[in-house]
């Protein structure tokens, strides 16, 4: 994944919020078209929902997490006329390219997994190294692992995919939270 | 100031022959600041070259994004990220000096060879190294990795320095001496990247190929270090990362907190969409929010009208716990001033404005 491809900024740029708020508009249109009667967890999920993935399709499928985003929403039937209303926009749709990589992505699953657990006896059977330095190793791969679980689809990349991936996602959830905030406090400032 | 801690290591190790390279470099921005390190005191060898190296983090970072470095190599021009990146540091004039002194280093390294008189054995070796670490690379597939040599290599050299242990590299280590000779002979000749082997490392393709993929991950981890707040300061991986996760850990709960917060709300609400949509990028941001938010429990009236009469009553609400629209989870997240605007999904605006009059 080249670095030229992410956006390290300290402070998001405006057109990155302007194009998260569209998208999530309009997939909150199409949520609320569709459900009528909601109770608040149900509308929390679907704001959630719209907000990832109008965030994901910001990078036009340029980011591996974006791309496993969209591919796992896309899965379910339920929501998916959601994604289709967010992407449908776009000239190119990551979505349907990401249903070829799905099955490869639920092998590669199997594959991992089957690693980690093979990996996880043999660790067993060898006794603790006392090295400073494997000890080290050790917390960083722990760490590394949570990592991995925290950011989406970040099983399946290597180390230095898995960083440049937290970089691009970090930067995508602060424009996230700065647009959601400010739009909560508007919300507040409208009514009262 | 960094800048000029920077030269200053460049500075110390200046030859008389050195010192006609960077007459001929007088055309240059920082003529004045060269000038200055010129006659500065020649500081010890070890700490000046460390200096050398300790670019501080944004200047390395500026190092991976900048357009100037990619002029070294024959790439295409980076994205236009790279200006928004660059903006954001103020330092646009330091990818300029890595390049000149990168140019600069090959004039040094054929001139240390040739003129050994004011220089001690140690010091061309050391700057050598350091030297043959900024020379032209080839283009690799990407145009940023292939400056990650550039980049990392000072900044991983500097740590190697503080911790000369830290470094195992897998195999045997071959000693060779004579290597900072031979690296600035085949620099110029071979269009590969040069990941320069260290006094003690070994220097097979295998353990080069694994120091170079290091050297990236650790550029990569200083970028990280900038991004998330307060890990600058601390040092080493496991803690970095910790602070990584946690920091991304809180974002996650904060989207969640946040459309929790949102899902409170009126959830008829009507955005205007066409301020959205050609609004500024500026505007949008500060105060256009208002105006675009626009509740739809008083669509029938016009909404500045309308804004007196209710708000007295809202205020009304907020002073009492509404029990409408509330669950269990909501009751801790949700402020005071938010559970006035927490309804049941009402479909119809008179409905809500029923509701609202009954509550009273």
């Amino acid at each position: 994944m080249p670095l030229s491809s992410l956006k390290p900024k300290m402070r998001p740029h405006s057109s990155l919020k302007q194009e998260f708020l569209k998208k999530w508009i309009m997939g909150l249109q199409r949520c609320s078209f569709s459900k009528k009667n909601m109770s608040i967890l149900e509308r929390k999920k679907a704001i959630k929902f719209s907000a990832d993935i109008a965030m994901a399709s910001a990078r036009n499928g340029t980011t591996c997490w974006s791309r496993s985003l969209i591919s796992n929403a896309s899965k379910e039937g339920s929501d998916i006329h959601v994604v289709e209303q967010i992407l449908g926009s776009e000239s190119d749709r990551p979505a349907v390219e990401n249903k070829v990589p799905t099955r490869r992505a639920s092998v590669c699953k199997k594959i991992v997994k089957r690693s980690c657990r093979i990996r996880r006896r043999r660790r067993r059977r060898k006794c603790v190294a006392s090295a400073p330095s494997s000890i080290a190793k050790h917390l960083v791969r722990k760490r590394r692992e949570v990592l991995k679980s925290l950011i989406p689809g970040g099983e399946f990349m290597n180390e230095i995919c898995l960083i440049e991936e937290t970089l691009d996602y970090i930067t995508s959830l602060r424009v996230q939270v700065d647009v959601m905030r400010s739009l909560a406090s508007a919300s507040v400032r409208a009514s009262e | 100031m960094e800048l000029n801690e920077g030269m200053a290591g460049t500075g110390s190790h200046k030859t008389a022959s050195e010192r006609d390279e960077v007459a001929a470099l007088e055309s240059l921005q920082f003529t004045d600041e060269i000038r200055r390190l010129m006659s500065a005191p020649a500081t010890d060898n070890a700490s000046s070259f460390t200096a050398l190296l300790e670019l501080p983090a944004p200047q390395a970072v500026q190092l991976i994004h900048s357009p100037e470095s990619a002029k070294l190599i024959a790439a295409p021009a980076p994205s236009p990220n790279v200006d928004d990146f660059k903006g954001s540091f103020h330092f646009p004039f330091n990818s300029e000096l890595i390049e000149r002194a990168t140019r600069f280093s090959v004039f040094t390294g054929d001139g240390n060879i040739n003129d050994n008189n004011k220089t001690n054995s140690p010091e061309p070796t050391s700057y050598n190294s350091s030297a043959s670490l900024q020379k032209p690379v080839k283009s690799e597939p990407t145009e940023t990795e292939s400056s990650q040599p550039l980049v990392s290599g000072p900044t991983v050299e500097n740590r190697s320095i503080k911790r000369k242990d830290r470094e195992k590299v897998k195999g045997s280590t071959k000693k060779s001496k004579t290597k900072a000779k031979e690296s600035s002979d085949d620099a110029d000749k071979l269009p590969y990247v040069h990941v320069r082997a260290r006094r003690g490392q070994a220097t097979d393709s295998h353990s080069l190929a694994e120091r170079a993929r290091r050297e990236k991950i650790n550029a990569r981890m200083k970028l990280l270090q900038e991004l998330v707040p307060g890990c600058s300061k601390i040092s080493g991986t496991a803690l970095v990362l910790d602070e990584i996760i946690n920091h991304v850990q809180s974002l996650q709960r904060q989207v969640e907190f946040l459309s929790m917060r949102l899902a409170a709300v009126n959830p008829g609400i009507d955005f205007n969409l066409d301020s959205v949509f050609t609004a500024d990028s500026g505007s949008l941001m500060d105060s256009n929010f208002s105006g675009i938010v626009m509740p739809t429990m008083w669509p029938e009236v016009q909404l500045n009208g309308n804004r007196q009469q209710y708000p007295q009553q809202l205020h009304f609400d907020a002073l009492q716990q509404p029990a409408w629209g509330k669950e269990e989870v909501c009751n801790n997240y949700i402020t005071p001033e938010n559970s006035l605007l927490s309804y049941d999904s009402g479909n119809s605006a008179s409905l809500q404005s029923n509701q609202l009059k009954m509550e009273l």
